[in-house]
């Protein structure tokens, strides 16, 4: 497992990137799952990377949101290296996917093996925000029960 | 809840509300120990616990049909229903208490006190000894001398099925006068740990008890009840024994294959959490109120349920599942930034 300090910046981040509280990040159970595929995939100076820029931004910011968002849109986002990096941490928490890195990124900064498209578990495509967010469940998965399909989904606002 | 030995039609109510009080108060340890199990692993444990929990459920609704059946109404929503873990059970046993706790040795070591076996037919109800003093549970009745407390649920449901007899024939077939549209029939409950036996007479309900006793703790200690099912007892016990049982075995000494545990792969939740031990104002403290308020009207909706509209346990059925869900959300925060320590549901109703 990371460090304490990497996990709760990986989840601040994530909390930053994503419109999603903390509290919401860990209740999918996934935190530690998508650290480690991140850092398996573009290694861990890069994921130490993505946490830095965000501590860099969120002290520059001294708490003001706008400009804490505004920030990671030019310095992480729009970074040739971290932007699609952070854009697949985004898709991870949403849809439980990891997406293959663009092939213009890959060329630049080196491929991994491990950078392919995959699913990173069953309970990583159910927990994903994509459910909450349009207030839907997961076709079959959320809620069981008999004809509990009929019923209107109980979502909880974000 | 107080208990005196059964002389009347009301003694009787009060041993079925208080059976099916019972019933529910080992769901929350049971449901607890279950979800703290991690997602993926120890599928052998996951199989055990939701096999009983969900048996459970079953005594529960069976317990309400007995009850119903004689005229009483099943109520889940009176103050103090639902105990404030950590608890003594509500059939009087008061060496052991349970309690709220993560998937581990000591939670079996209290599944299996609960389970525990009565002894064969024939031998006399058991009681434990304890001084009169406030119960648990219940209004906070002060006990007296002819208070029961038994050793096990198997012996607390003889007394009720003694009473039953008992009160049959002084009654007759008036006894069992209750309401039949209140009684929850296979067409509302199915595929819940085992058949459910809507009771109408002096039969049927000799029968839902037989099935609730011999579920939980076997025929006077036997491993396999007349079904062929292993008992909850020995259920549990196959976890710390680290083998199955098959026919033939001995108690104690299970011979079939072994049983893989991994005692770690487990949510270190905190043991008998309280809404109060999580910071005022916070995400996790809201949860676990709306956990607790979901918990609530649950209990409510079982209650419209056993008092004349079976047709709303498929509701409850939709709320089982969505309560799983924000138990895991729950079991997932860490207390502390090592991780050491986990929430949990509460159970504060």
């Amino acid at each position: 497992m990371a460090s304490t300090d990497l996990r709760a910046e990986f989840l601040a981040l994530s909390a930053a990137l994503t419109g999603f509280s903390v509290f919401r990040l860990e209740g999918t159970g996934q935190t530690d799952a998508y650290l480690t595929t991140i850092g398996d995939i573009v290694g861990e100076a890069t994921v130490d990377a993505l946490v830095s820029v965000h501590r860099g931004l969120v002290d520059a910011t001294g708490g003001d949101e706008a400009e804490l968002q505004r920030g990671l849109r030019r310095e992480l986002l729009s970074d040739a290296k971290l932007g699609p990096v952070a854009r697949n941490l985004v898709k991870l928490w949403y849809v439980g996917t990891w997406y293959e890195l663009p092939a213009a990124w890959r060329d630049t900064f080196g491929p991994s093996l491990r950078d392919r498209t995959f699913v990173v578990s069953p309970e990583a495509y159910t927990e994903g925000l994509l459910w909450p967010a349009v207030g839907a469940n997961p076709a079959g998965a959320k809620p069981f029960g008999y004809g509990m399909w009929a019923k209107p989904p109980r979502i909880d606002t974000v | 809840m107080s208990l005196h030995p059964i002389t009347d039609v009301a003694g009787l109510h009060r041993h079925l509300e208080a059976a099916i009080q019972l019933e529910h108060a080992t769901i929350p340890p049971y449901l607890t120990a279950l979800y703290s199990i991690r997602p993926g692993t120890n599928s052998a444990a996951l199989q055990v616990l939701r096999a009983v929990a969900v048996e459970e459920m079953l005594h529960l609704t069976l317990s309400a049909n007995i009850l119903n059946a004689v005229g009483g109404s099943p109520d889940l929503t009176v103050p103090g229903f639902v105990p404030a873990f950590p608890a003594y059970l509500p059939d009087g046993e008061t060496d052991f208490e349970v309690g709220l706790r993560r998937f581990s040795t000591e939670a079996i070591d209290t599944f299996l006190k609960i389970e525990r076996p009565a002894p064969a037919d024939g031998e006399s109800i058991r009681t434990v000894e304890r001084p009169p003093r406030p119960t648990m549970l219940g209004a906070g009745k002060v006990a007296d001398d002819s208070e029961e407390h038994f050793y096990s649920i198997g012996e607390f449901y003889r007394a009720i099925e003694d009473g039953l007899i008992r009160l049959e024939a002084e009654h007759g077939p008036e006894l069992f006068a209750g309401d039949p549209r209140r009684q929850i029939t296979p067409e509302f409950y199915y595929s819940g740990g085992g058949e459910i036996i809507p009771v109408t007479d002096l039969t049927s309900a000799r029968a839902a008890i037989r099935l609730i006793a011999e579920q939980g703790e076997g025929d006077g200690g036997a491993i396999f009840d007349y079904e062929d099912e292993i008992a909850h007892y020995y259920r549990f016990q196959q976890l710390v024994l680290g083998r199955y049982y098959q026919a033939g075995d001995v108690a104690g000494s299970p011979s079939g294959l072994p049983v893989d545990v991994d005692w770690g792969a487990v949510y270190p939740i905190k043991t008998n959490a309280r809404v109060s031990d999580y910071p005022e104002g916070s995400e996790l403290r809201r949860a676990a109120e709306a956990f607790n308020r979901d918990y609530a009207g649950f209990l409510a909706l079982l209650t419209g349920a056993f008092q004349g509209e079976p047709a709303r346990l498929n509701d409850a059925m939709g709320d089982m599942f969505r309560l799983k869900d924000l138990a895991g959300q729950l079991m997932r925060q860490p207390l502390d930034a090592a991780g050491m320590e986990h929430a949990a549901p509460t159970f504060e109703v």
